[in-house]
């Protein structure tokens, strides 16, 4: 879960946090210009799209005037036959969201199945098998109930029903029961008749599914393919006689997409998000610019040239990718400022440069070093280092405010194919902390050296990480929480490390 | 006058990228400086954002079916994103064409249209894609949108292939009504408004409108094709049906909004919240005082005159006497203040909800402090305001730019909403929300002035958005200017009615301002809500400006 954030401008919270900043300044009286050094650490965020589950919780004691919030609790209730990739986009709809601060969760009605029946044979899926029936109903019902239990507390948002959810009936009966909690539900169907498409998900992720392990591989496919026949024969599709429920459904991967009365902003905010998905298999590489002269001094921000080493990891990294991307069609993007381009110099590959990959704006620290921050402005830091995420530099920028502009970089990977992006050190962890689901509080301290290049490969269940280390020594530029951090000379980049992937 | 023509309003002006009134919304204008747009995240050196190409979005559908407004509509949201967005609608070069006492051929949109017909409308088809280009090769635009009916597959295709060879992409967008009620109802908001039909039944009038439709455009093809980018929406947007249109940030953003979308006809009014009871701070969630508990029912009740007026003015239009006007729902923060603003208004059955995103603007370090003691102690923050008031944070405040990124989802919910819709909110979210209906400028948007005595109402029409006031009688006049509850963060001096420094926050409001009645209309006589300081920045002369008033 995402930690609570501390951002929504809102009464109470307000109220909860002593506020340094007003009060040392009526103690210190009128200060000379420049003089003056806010505590920043609880900065407000301009909340992207967090809905209004914050007030839910507090609307009864802190505003008790009658009016009751209106609250948005959504359901997605996917909709398909087995092998139409309805997993893989659950999980993702939980990740993206989690990455926005909005509170999700997956409740797969398979895993409950399992525990009572572990590895069923294709005839318990048979819908005349009646046993096979009512244990299948009964995970649901047990599905459901959790996920209504969930939803009592009042920061869980939108919770994903991972099934087939194939029978009219059974869609009627599952919305029932979210109107009388008065949860909205959203159907999302993924519907497929492509052959190749639906044997290649067989094989790559069914066959590896818990239902089979310990089985033959093609005999598990067979008897995939097997269940999946029983499922057509009762399979409804979403059609007229339910044009009053909420509903997306994507036909053949995205190429048409029919969106039925969508009743507010966050659900439309998840169908903008599916119709920018697809399943074919990719990989995205990212990489942190070559060393610059401000990383040998120490400085953050600015936008310098790339040191003699920057130029010689810029000169090697057309090798690294080759290594690890083949001759797969390559589009290189980078940040607007020079040592990215300058590091992407000699990729023989298309290149885009975004404004908004350019590093977190880091205000009237921009160009100081770490130590020269704790020197001038040491309240700023020590607040960043008790909340990153949200710390936002004096006239600059925090993380939070870097995911926002990162959004649609986020949609355009989504909806592109194979990606190279050189860009910078907290750019790349916003990055990185989507597709890893990297949380929060985390994310703004990983480890990520110069001079490596990063690979990850979506797949269905998780996301695949390579490092590619170049042999060409570097600084560390990490600071660790609470440290002063000087740029120090790197030990392991010196290692020769094009041989292998480190992890 | 043919009643074909949904643009009104453009017949009148030779000029189509016209300046607006600073009542009239700033649509159809064309930015002449580049500056960035309220909810633009990043800027770049050609003005076109998302690395997403150039599109001609061309929209498809019979009259009546809400293209114009949809066209509009995407504008508006565009250019709020910061995208650079211009409008071409056919309709306005026809006019142009034909000219005032022209009279459109008969047979205009037949397939089978007489020659001289067809060179007709071969010319005017030219005039407006030529200026698309234009506007796309060399004023860096990067949406077009092109306003027509493009009634056959045949053209649709042809029109497709046409801009790929410019290196453009073509998304069509399709309002699709199979609910006659839905048309029938825009007939009567939209169309039968014209002086064709003074003195008509108005059920008479929509009757004679649909014919004179079918009759003109006979043959029409829903779009098929599934080889072109399109997104069709049917029944004002209950169902969207979006073929092939992954091939860019930009048109699924597009379709995006469009979900949130629909093509039936709101107003919006915008009020202050009451004042509360002790000196007031951002951090405390007052109560209201009994000024404010006054202000509440005096503001309830002159919306409701106003709406009643409204009302009686549609019968006496010829309207049956049983006519309602939609319903009124109205939206709060989750502040105390806004919520028992609007408890009068519930008391009375009105349905009110809560939106915790459309709390105010957070003033950080400037809270409770006056704007004197604002400048001495932070005259370098004070100077970069100044600079630019929109992108600036005071320490640990909010700028505007932030709260429009906050209030994205509302202003997507504003698009939704179908009742007619009340916000009581802090004057920075009325500025922004205000600023994203009437498209002003960024640089705009800060200077805004909402004065408690008045309710903004936001008239919508296809073609621009327009605003009036509405007058709050007998309010204390203390309670009108500056309140408590105010952040009292400097504006610029030119922007300031009087007196450059000031202790008193607020009083930049028009001094003038409680003289005017519930009739001023169009700003003939009323104060713009866009401050006259933004000519040349004198404070004299904008004094002066407000004493004649």
């Amino acid at each position: 879960m995402p930690p609570t954030p501390t951002s929504a401008p809102q009464a109470g919270q307000e109220q909860q946090q002593p506020q340094q900043a007003p009060q040392q300044i009526s103690q210190d009286g009128l200060q000379p210009a420049g003089q003056y050094r806010p505590n920043l650490s609880q900065a407000p965020q301009g909340d992207f799209m967090r809905p209004t589950a914050r007030t839910r919780a507090r609307s009864r004691s802190a505003n008790g005037v009658g009016v009751q919030v209106e609250d948005t609790r959504i359901c997605v209730v996917m909709v398909g036959l087995p092998a139409r990739g309805k997993s893989l986009i659950a999980q993702k709809v939980v990740r993206y969201l989690g990455w926005l601060s909005i509170t999700a969760k997956c409740f797969n009605v398979g895993s409950y199945r399992r525990t009572n029946t572990p590895q069923p044979s294709a005839s318990f899926f048979d819908f005349t098998n009646k046993e096979g029936e009512r244990l299948r109903k009964a995970a649901a019902e047990a599905a459901v109930t959790d996920m209504i239990k969930w939803f009592k507390s009042p920061n869980n948002i939108i919770a994903i029903l991972d099934a087939t959810n194939s029978t009219k009936s059974r869609r009627r009966w599952i919305k029932d029961r979210c109107d009388s909690e008065g949860i909205e539900t959203l159907f999302v169907e993924s519907k497929c008749d492509d052959e190749d498409l639906i044997m290649a998900n067989i094989k790559e992720v069914k066959t590896t599914s818990p239902d089979y392990q310990g089985q033959d591989p093609e005999e598990a496919a067979k008897d995939f393919r097997e269940r999946i026949r029983m499922y057509e024969r009762v399979y409804e599709t979403l059609d007229e006689d339910e044009e009053d429920m909420t509903y997306c459904k994507i036909i053949d991967v995205g190429s048409q997409v029919i969106v039925n009365r969508i009743q507010d902003y966050l659900q439309s905010r998840v169908v903008y998000y599916l119709m920018n998905l697809h399943i074919k298999p990719r990989s995205i590489w990212i990489s942190r610019h070559g060393e610059s002269m401000y990383n040998l001094s120490g400085q953050i921000g600015g936008d310098a040239d790339l040191s003699a080493r920057g130029q010689q990891y810029a000169k090697m990294l057309p090798e690294l990718v080759s290594k690890s991307a083949g001759d797969r069609p390559l589009t290189v993007w980078t940040s607007t400022l020079k040592r990215t381009a300058q590091t992407a110099k000699y990729l023989p590959y298309e290149k885009l440069s975004w404004k908004a990959l350019d590093e977190l704006d880091s205000g009237v620290c921009d160009g100081l070093t770490y130590a020269e921050i704790e020197k001038e402005y040491p309240q700023d830091f020590k607040a960043r280092d008790a909340d990153k995420y949200n710390y936002r530099y004096l006239g600059g920028e925090s993380y939070r405010d870097v995911v926002i502009r990162l959004e649609p970089i986020i949609m355009e990977l989504e909806r592109s194919e194979n990606i190279l992006i050189v860009t910078h050190q907290a750019v790349l962890r916003c990055i990185y902390a989507y597709f890893m689901g990297t949380q929060q509080e985390q994310s703004p301290w990983m480890e990520v050296p110069l001079h490596t290049l990063i690979r990850l490969t979506p797949r269905a269940y998780m996301t695949e990480e390579e490092r590619y280390r170049a042999d060409v020594p570097a600084v560390s530029t990490w600071r660790e929480k609470g440290s002063k951090a000087v740029h120090a000379e790197g030990t392991p980049a010196g290692t020769p490390d094009l041989r292998g992937m480190v992890k | 006058m043919d009643t074909l023509l949904t643009a009104d309003v453009a017949a009148s002006s030779a000029n189509f990228r016209r300046r607006s009134s600073t009542y009239v919304d700033a649509i159809h204008d064309l930015p002449e400086k580049e500056s960035m747009a309220p909810a633009q995240l990043y800027s770049t050196e050609s003005g076109r954002l998302f690395h997403s190409g150039r599109i001609v979005i061309a929209t498809v559908g019979l009259p009546a079916r809400g293209k114009t407004h949809i066209s509009v509509a995407l504008a508006r949201y565009l250019r709020w994103l910061g995208v650079k967005t211009h409008i071409f609608h056919l309709g306005d070069y026809r006019r142009s064409y034909i000219g005032e006492q022209g009279e459109v051929p008969e047979d205009y949109f037949f397939v089978n249209a007489s020659a001289p017909t067809v060179l007709l409308r071969n010319k005017i088809l030219k005039k407006c894609r030529e200026d698309i280009m234009h506007f796309l090769d060399h004023e860096n635009g990067q949406i077009a949108i092109y306003d027509a009916v493009n009634p056959l597959a045949t053209g649709r295709r042809a029109l497709a292939k046409e801009f790929e060879k410019q290196n453009v992409q073509t998304l069509y967008i399709e309002s699709h009504c199979t609910d006659e009620k839905i048309i029938e109802e825009n007939v009567r908001s939209v169309k039968i408004s014209s002086p064709d039909y003074q003195g008509w039944q108005p059920e008479d009038a929509v009757q004679d409108y649909l014919k004179r439709i079918n009759a003109r455009i006979p043959h029409f093809e829903t779009m098929e094709e599934s080889e072109l980018h399109y997104a069709k929406m049917v029944n004002a947007g209950q169902r969207v049906i979006v073929n092939n249109c992954a091939f860019g940030y930009l048109s699924q953003r597009i379709v995006f909004y469009l979900l949130n979308l629909h093509i039936k006809s709101r107003q919006t009014y915008f009020c202050r919240a009451g004042t509360t009871r002790e000196e007031d701070s951002y951090k405390a969630d007052a109560s209201l005082s009994a000024e404010g508990q006054d202000y509440a029912h005096k503001m309830g009740d002159a919306l409701l005159a106003h709406r009643e007026s409204e009302r009686r003015n549609l019968i006496q239009h010829g309207a049956p006497e049983t006519t309602a006007l939609k319903p009124l729902t109205i939206w709060t923060s989750t502040r105390r203040r806004t919520v028992e603003t609007s408890e009068y208004l519930a008391g009375l059955g009105y349905r009110v909800r809560q939106r915790s995103q459309m709390s105010q603007l957070n003033p950080g370090v400037c809270e409770k402090m006056s704007e004197r003691r604002i400048r001495a102690m932070f005259p370098e923050e004070v100077a970069k305001h100044e600079q630019d008031p929109y992108h600036h944070r005071y320490p640990r405040a909010e700028s505007y730019h932030d709260l429009a990124v906050r209030l994205e989802p509302i202003i997507l919910e504003l698009e939704r909403e179908q009742n007619d819709l009340l916000i009581i909110a802090h004057e920075s979210v009325l500025r922004v929300l205000y600023g994203y209906l009437m498209a002003c400028s960024a640089t705009d948007i800060p200077n805004l002035q909402f004065p408690r005595d008045e309710i903004i109402e936001i008239i919508p029409a296809s073609y621009n958005n327009s605003a009036t006031r509405i007058h709050i009688q007998g309010l204390a006049p203390m309670m009108v200017p500056g309140s408590p509850e105010d952040i009292r963060i400097p504006v610029p001096p030119s922007a300031m009615g009087s007196g450059a420094v000031s202790p008193m926050s607020g009083l930049g409001t028009p001094a003038g301002a409680g003289n005017m009645t519930p009739e001023t209309r169009d700003g003939a006589g009323g104060l713009p809500l866009r401050k006259q300081a933004l000519g040349p920045p004198s404070v004299s002369v904008s004094v002066d400006a407000k004493a004649q008033t």
